[in-house]
């Protein structure tokens, strides 16, 4: 047990003693994010994805993802739930995209900066993120699962809570700028993942479901090892599954960089 | 004359049970006719209490022209779920009143707001109700739905939603064209070549639901009030849908228009209602029953079988009709109806046989062709053809005799009185004709000869061609649509093209040199990446292959437990050169991902090149297109990258970036997710069948002398290339049953006649009028669809009987006269009468089919009214002039034959 884990049990504990009752809805969806995108000063973890389709005919893809958060706190109290970040994606299989990398840079405020790397072509190119709900490569993940969604781009209510979860119903402020209508939210109490996320398209019909499939705790942080997209629309669904999940590598800040999109830090990536 | 001969008790036991009888077989008719019909109307009513009976089906699926299991239907099935195609509801927007034609503010508003309200026609579906039924949103391409993909600023690439809200000002729309322009994908199947229209493609779970699909659009349409723009709904579904409709609407009033005018004609030559009513039940019951029969055995009601009452009709008429002409004749010499009668039947007993049995030949011998809609056609008029044959040799004569003989006595009185008057116009014309036939025998022959050969002529110059879309009349909505659409568009009519690998194709059997020659150079890559221990590794792995002694695919397995061993007992370095090797053997497995070789690509794009050039052709699309532009835009955008990438790793990063769009399932479209088989789509300017015929021809002709790279192999598949295989087996099958009918005919009539020569002599006016009609056909230059292939079997039902009927008379007269010469006078007045009486009712009787707005009816019309012309005519002119040529080869036994 490492000394951030013991502090958030602390402020846990204390939250919970001094207001007795159920956290605000604010609280809650803080929590969602930070142990969902921002757990630890960065991590790393090993990412195998099969995509299927409805007639079952799959797709595989393996890559590394290396992240590390720009705020240096790791505390809810500093905002560790938010704030920019940096992700690198590093490509293993297929074979035909190997070394394939997707950089991020991920900003609180203003657009994402994003490049792409195709070892094939030998091309570094900038992405224009206008829209982040986008395939992550072809699977029934968007851009803006894996990276995450601002908080403030919804309005988020609590509609109910059970004996293990809280339901937040979260509804978009541009409405215009995004497919769904709303998305709930199946927040588990004590570890506040979210087991369950399921979008509902404007004409209030559920399209998708996200469901987190095995949870393990990881130098003391309740993680997600496996999870899957489903869409209800193309009858596909696409599994995560995630091994070596590490936190708190030290990952250095300039890995992050153009630089090492075409030289990949091979020992990070092992 | 011997009456007595005539009266002889040899006429039929059913013919006198019935002149008996008569009212147990008006009772019988009446009785079992009510049981069919209701059998086959009340499930429509009560489908709940009387499940275990099938409902009315209507059936307007082109597809359906071929059986369920037949090859091209089932690949074509397996190829629209391989690679998730559906049928399409095609929208087409143009506005004329615009010099950007829809790219305004205004107009794109409404499209976007079309869209929108398209998207969400879905509905519980009837049959799960967990699932629903309606549009296939996530498929639908409109402007508001496809991507786009451009050049963003400081060097990025953008992919964007090409229209996600409505443009503001009417700039902005003239860039979603400029935008939409540049993907060829969209360029010509969204926007239109010259850039003014629009069209959305709206996929379908089930086509069935089109026509409701079309209703709510058209009403949405309507809510936007005043609009400069125009909207066209077509697509196959909406076509076969409206089809449907317009065929009930066609039954219910075509066929009835032509029952009243048969009515009409036969009042005007039989003056007496009371006479005209027993044909015309006869008819009716014969229609209603068989029809009848077709619902509750459950066969739906298509194109084909929804013309059967149309063709029963007048065959049913025609026994009535000689009974009825001879009866008049007969009646004012032998003045007693129940002798007359009897005398009628035993004379008429036979012939009528004959020509029922030849007809039923003519129909039944369609369950031959390989065309499923086409064997229920002529099964079932084979039937109705009995039951008309039954009810008129028992019902007629029972019908007559119930008659009082007062009003019968009134009634000739009368008539005898028109018939002087008929006299003066048909009779004496007949009279004459028989006359000249007599003294211009040869004139005839020869004429008749000049024209046969004029009909051969024509008959060459056949075009087989049929076309779904041209089955409406010109000025019906769905055609008018169906011409804007394709004026300003590559083409609505899809064709598809699947390539794949050829699953029978042998493996080449010594893999091992090139496979280590591509793991040398694995090697000497991973050396140059600085990867620990690279040449012990590496060499493990030769070894495996060189020392295994199975074939490829039982290596993989070796390989893979070596790479497991070497991960297992690896330091963190040698790991990753491991990993090197796995990766080495990864790359191999995708070798046989065919559709991410440039090389294949390469062929695929050459192919499409050369398929864009065919004239017919309006655009094709394919996985080529996608990498290419994909390729372009990553390149910034330059003309010279719009080119297939070099190498098949690049081939697939691009494609991994084409997916990172908001369509990602569009891909599928075009390639399976193992890369083994492509689609090319193919854009056709119409959907006439020999244009699609014209493209397989020469795609052929291309692959034959471009063989395909890896073994591949090139099927067709969708409805373009279905109707296509049908059209082939309608004509073979349809020549096929034809010729077979026409031998098993002239058999009968051999055996009719117990005369070789005369058995030919009465296939002469058959031969003639089908030559003649193909002839026309061929010379006027239309095509030769399904309706036209089918008239060749009534010919073969229409034609002979009257032959059979002149030639039996024929016969019996020059015995009875002793002389053919002496013979031709009275031939030509009695039987001479009915048989133009016949050709004419009939005849008349099917132009009001003219009026339909269905063009296969109006065809039909059109020739069965031709065909009863010619035979009519060709039996009256070349029969008595052959015998008169030939007298000789005729009655031989004749002792006062000149």
């Amino acid at each position: 047990m490492n000394i951030k884990q013991l502090l958030l049990g602390i402020s846990t504990l204390v939250a919970s003693s001094i207001v007795f009752a159920a956290p605000t809805v604010d609280e809650i969806v803080n929590r969602t994010n930070y142990t969902a995108y921002y757990q630890g000063q960065d991590g790393k973890a090993k990412v195998k994805m099969t995509i299927s389709d409805a007639q079952n005919r799959t797709r595989t893809r393996e890559f590394v993802i290396l992240r590390r958060d720009v705020p240096t706190t790791d505390e809810l109290a500093g905002n560790a739930y938010e704030g920019d970040q940096k992700m690198y994606v590093y490509f293993s299989r297929p074979a035909d995209v190997n070394k394939m990398v997707f950089l991020v840079l991920k900003k609180k405020q203003g657009l994402d900066n994003r490049w792409l790397y195709l070892p094939a072509l030998d091309l570094v190119k900038r992405i224009a993120a206008s829209d982040k709900r986008t395939s992550f490569v072809g699977s029934d993940f968007l851009y803006e699962d894996v990276s995450g969604r601002n908080l403030s781009a919804d309005k988020h209510v609590l509609i109910g809570e059970d004996a293990n979860y809280y339901i937040v119903e979260n509804t978009p402020i541009a409405a215009s700028e995004v497919e769904f209508s709303k998305y709930v939210m199946y927040i588990h109490k004590t570890t506040f993942l979210p087991i369950s996320t399921e979008y509902y398209d404007k004409k209030g019909v559920k399209y998708k479901t996200y469901t987190a499939l095995a949870v393990d705790t990881i130098d003391g942080h309740p993680t997600i090892t496996k999870s899957e997209a489903k869409n209800l629309q193309t009858g596909g669904s696409t599994l995560m599954e995630y091994s070596s999940v590490q936190y708190d590598q030290g990952i250095p800040d300039d890995i992050f960089s153009e630089r090492y999109l075409r030289k990949p830090p091979r020992k990070l990536l092992r | 004359m011997t009456q007595a001969k005539h009266d002889s008790p040899t006429v039929n036991p059913i013919v006198l049970f019935s002149i008996n009888h008569p009212k147990i077989i008006t009772w019988v008719m009446t009785l079992i006719t009510v049981i069919i019909v209701s059998l086959a109307a009340l499930p429509n009513f009560y489908p709940k209490e009387l499940s275990f009976l099938p409902t009315i089906k209507v059936d307007t699926d082109p597809e359906n022209m071929l059986a369920d299991d037949e090859h091209a239907r089932v690949y074509n099935q397996q190829m629209k779920t391989e690679f998730s195609l559906s049928d399409i509801v095609v929208v087409g927007v143009t506005n004329k009143n615009n010099a950007n034609g829809v790219f305004n503010s205004k107009t794109l508003a409404n499209i976007h707001e079309l869209t929108q309200f398209a998207m969400g026609l879905s509905w519980p579906d009837k049959k799960h109700p967990e699932k629903t039924a309606g549009v296939i949103s996530i498929d639908l391409l409109s402007p508001s739905t496809v991507d786009f993909i451009e050049q963003g600023g400081l060097g990025s690439v953008n992919f964007s939603w090409l229209m996600s809200e409505p443009p503001k000002t009417d700039a902005e729309a003239l860039l979603v064209r400029e935008r939409a322009k540049k993907i060829p994908f969209l360029d010509g199947t969204l926007i239109s070549d010259d850039g003014e229209a629009l069209a959305l493609y709206i996929p379908l779970t089930d086509k069935h639901l089109s026509y409701q699909v079309r209703e709510e659009l058209l009403a949405k349409i309507a809510s936007f009030g005043d609009i400069q723009e125009s909207y066209y709904i077509t697509g196959l579904p909406v076509a076969e849908d409206t089809f449907g409709v317009e065929m009930f609407k066609q039954m219910a009033i075509s066929a009835p228009l032509a029952m009243l005018v048969i009515f009409l004609l036969l009042w005007w030559f039989f003056k007496r209602l009371i006479f005209v009513t027993s044909p015309m039940i006869v008819a009716m019951v014969c229609a209603m029953s068989t029809m009848g029969l077709l619902i509750i055995t459950g066969h739906t009601i298509h194109i084909m079988s929804s013309m059967i009452p149309i063709f029963i009709m007048p065959i049913a008429i025609l026994d009535a009709v000689h009974i009825l002409s001879d009866f008049f004749d007969r009646y004012n010499t032998i003045r007693d109806k129940r002798e007359t009668i009897i005398h009628v039947m035993s004379e008429l007993f036979t012939p009528m046989l004959i020509t029922t049995l030849t007809t039923i030949a003519g129909f039944a011998s369609l369950a031959l062709t390989p065309i499923p809609p086409v064997q229920v056609f002529g099964i079932f008029i084979a039937i109705g053809v009995f039951l008309a044959w039954l009810w008129s040799i028992t019902f007629i004569p029972a019908f007559i005799v119930s008659i009082s003989d007062e009003k019968l006595e009134s009634f000739i009185s009368a008539t005898d009185k028109d018939d002087k008057k008929q006299k003066t116009l048909m009779a004496r014309l007949l009279v004459k004709l028989g006359r000249f036939t007599y003294n211009h025998a040869l004139l005839i022959i020869l004429f008749t000869v000049s024209l046969v050969g004029v009909a051969a002529y024509g008959i060459s110059k056949i075009n087989v061609n049929d076309n779904p879309i041209k089955w409406f009349a010109a000025s019906h909505p769905i055609r008018v649509a169906d011409r804007v659409l394709n004026e300003h568009f590559g083409g609505t009519y899809m064709a598809y093209l699947a390539l794949e690998v050829d699953q029978n194709s042998t493996q080449n059997a010594d893999f091992k040199p090139a496979l280590l020659a591509r793991l040398e150079t694995a090697e000497q890559q991973a050396k140059a990446d600085e990867y620990a221990n690279t040449g012990v590794i590496f060499t493990l792995a030769q070894q495996s292959i060189q020392n295994h002694t199975g074939d490829i695919a039982s290596l993989s397995p070796v390989l893979e437990a070596l790479i497991n061993t070497g991960f297992d007992n690896a330091s963190d370095e040698e790991f990753d050169t491991w990993d090197q090797v796995q990766l080495f053997m990864d790359s191999e497995s995708q070798r046989d991902q065919i559709f991410k070789q440039p090389d294949a690509l390469g062929y695929l794009a050459d192919l499409q090149t050369y398929i864009n050039s065919l004239e017919v052709v309006g655009k094709s699309n394919s996985l080529s297109d996608v990498v290419k532009t994909v390729h372009r835009e990553l390149l910034l955008g330059k003309p010279e990258e719009f080119r297939i990438p070099d190498s098949s790793n690049a081939v697939a990063q691009t494609l991994i970036t084409y997916q990172n769009s908001h369509r990602p399932h569009d891909l599928w479209h075009f390639v399976t997710p193992d890369y083994r088989k492509t689609s090319l789509w193919i854009q056709l300017k119409s959907g006439d069948n020999q244009d699609m015929d014209f493209v397989e021809k020469a795609v052929a002709k291309y692959i034959a002398s471009h063989p395909m790279p890896h073994n591949l192999q090139a099927n067709w598949f969708g409805l373009t290339h279905i109707n296509v295989v049908w059209q082939e087996k309608m004509v073979t099958g349809m020549f096929e049953s034809f010729t077979g009918s026409f031998l098993v005919v002239l058999v009968m009539m051999i055996l009719l006649f117990r005369s070789f020569s005369w058995g030919l002599l009465s296939m002469i006016p058959l031969t003639v009028t089908v030559g003649l009609i193909y002839g026309i056909i061929g010379l006027i230059g239309k095509d030769y669809d399904m309706p036209v292939a089918v008239l060749s079997s009534l010919s073969i039902g229409l034609a002979v009987d009257y032959a059979i009927h002149f030639l039996s008379r024929a016969r019996e007269y020059t015995e009875r006269y002793g002389s053919w010469e002496a013979a031709v006078e009275p031939l030509f007045s009695e039987p001479a009468m009915a048989i133009a009486r016949n050709a004419i009712v009939v005849g008349v009787g099917f132009l009001p089919l003219l009026a339909a707005p269905l063009v296969p009816y109006q065809t039909v019309g059109v020739f069965i009214a031709s065909i009863l012309f010619l035979a009519g005519v060709s039996s009256l002119l070349i029969l008595p002039a052959l015998i008169t040529l030939m007298p000789r080869l005729f009655f031989r036994n004749l002792k006062q034959t000149v």
